[in-house]
């Protein structure tokens, strides 16, 4: 298929496994499939260690309940990614273990206090579930069928996330500080989770023109704030007075100097120091159970792994 | 052989099983799959599948969802927030409630 056949035909899911896509297709594709399960694997690691710092037994079932749902969603993604044909899973978890691969900016920063989980269980998933539910119409039918299944599951995470705040907000008046200085310190990076404003980008955007992308960033962006503004508000957080955010007709727009685009862009690169321990974490985890994949890729490769090796009668 | 037969309505959609066909070969088994299940249902596309290719576990032999009480991995129990702020979390409150309760009548 050449690319004015694809730009034209572009709608929800309407290319799989069994189109001859272009070569600049299927390498779109993968970039932003493989960004989207690096980012579910590297937010489970984030959330892991809640698993055995959660203050009740509650909390702790569904810390692990979500984090097993995340890396989950890695694994759906990296089928989808796989099924373009440009790389395996393999390659894209010893690039991430490499630190080539790349993840959302919010992924790169340490989170060690129970009053900053809300930040990423509401906040950083909410924004990652506008995004997810617009790709439920993304033109690569394998992504779209990833998104069912992780939009269906996300509602959980969402509300389990404002759980925690709700209890938080309402708690002592430690716990409301705590809280609040959490939510100043993780602010900024959330705001910049859609990325710098993409006024001049959009018109000449390839994975928009294609269908991938259904969205852009300042959309996005703006549908976010919506919603969740009001209810940073209603559990009594401040919004902080930097980055400037201009509030009219009820639209918000942020004024972007105010964030550091800076910092952004060095995490982006996998170079921040914090981000760097995440992936180096990661990685020596990926390589103390290199035993179990090991073991299965022997299993599968002596042929014995009780699937029929007997051809159907062609 | 017996051919266990997949029908995709629509561009996008997921198949589902809808059927089987007993055919000499792969080649024929597509072409009765059209004839049997592709012709009065609206079909984009039809999979074949050898049926001693399939594995099978069923609810006699497997506790679908485990045997302990996993509601925390639900919507349902964290009703002191609402899901209505924002049109995607409604509609995954929604999904879940209805899988939910497709469970509990089966
Ligand atoms: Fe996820
Ligand atoms: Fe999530």
């Amino acid at each position: 298929m050449d690319l004015d056949t694809v730009k034209e035909r572009a709608g929800p899911r309407e290319f799989g496994p069994g189109d001859d896509m272009p070569e600049e297709y299927r390498k779109a594709a993968t970039r932003m499939i493989q960004f989207h399960a690096n980012s579910e694997i590297m937010g489970a690691y984030l959330e892991k260690p809640f698993i055995r710092q959660s203050p009740s037994l509650d909390r702790k079932l569904a810390f692990s309940a979500k984090t097993q749902d995340e890396i989950g969603h890695g694994q759906l993604l990296y089928r989808a990614a796989e099924s373009l044909g440009v790389k395996t899973r393999e390659q894209m978890l010893d690039e991430l273990a490499a630190g080539e691969g790349k993840f959302l900016n919010c992924f790169h920063y340490p989170m060690t206090e129970w009053q900053e989980t809300p930040m990423i269980a509401f906040f950083v998933d909410g924004a990652a579930m506008r995004r997810q539910a617009t790709l439920k119409r993304t033109s690569w039918e394998p992504y779209a069928h990833a998104m069912d299944k992780i939009c269906f599951e996300e509602g959980f995470h969402i509300k389990h996330g404002e759980d925690i705040m709700r209890e938080l907000a309402t708690g002592s008046k430690r716990g409301q500080e705590l809280l609040q200085e959490a939510f100043e310190e993780w602010w900024p990076r959330i705001l910049q989770f859609f990325g710098p404003t993409d006024d001049d980008s959009t018109h000449h955007d390839f994975s928009a023109d294609v269908g991938l992308k259904r969205m852009g960033n300042d959309e996005l962006r703006q549908a976010f704030l919506n919603a969740y503004i009001p209810k940073a508000e209603k559990y009594g957080l401040e919004i902080p007075e930097k980055p400037r955010i201009v509030e009219e007709d009820g639209t918000y727009e942020v004024i972007e100097e105010d964030l550091d685009w800076e910092e952004f862009f060095t995490v982006a690169k996998n170079e921040y120091p914090s981000g760097r321990e995440q992936i180096n974490g990661r990685k020596e985890a990926q390589e103390a159970v290199a035993w179990v994949r090991k073991s299965l890729d022997d299993w599968e490769h002596a042929g014995t792994a009780g699937a029929s090796t007997q051809r159907a009668a062609d | 052989m017996i051919w266990e037969v997949f029908r995709q309505e629509q561009a996008g959609e997921y198949h589902t099983h809808c059927g089987n066909v007993h055919a000499p070969d792969r080649e024929m088994a597509l072409t009765f799959a059209q004839i049997q299940h592709g012709r009065r249902k609206p079909t984009h596309s039809l999979w074949v599948v050898p049926q001693p290719e399939v594995s099978e576990v069923d609810d006699e032999a497997a506790t679908f969802g485990g045997t302990t009480d996993k509601s925390y991995r639900w919507v349902m129990p964290y009703n002191r927030v609402d899901p209505e702020f924002a049109e995607e979390i409604a509609e995954s409150e929604a999904e879940q409630r209805d899988a939910d309760e497709q469970r509990s009548e089966g």
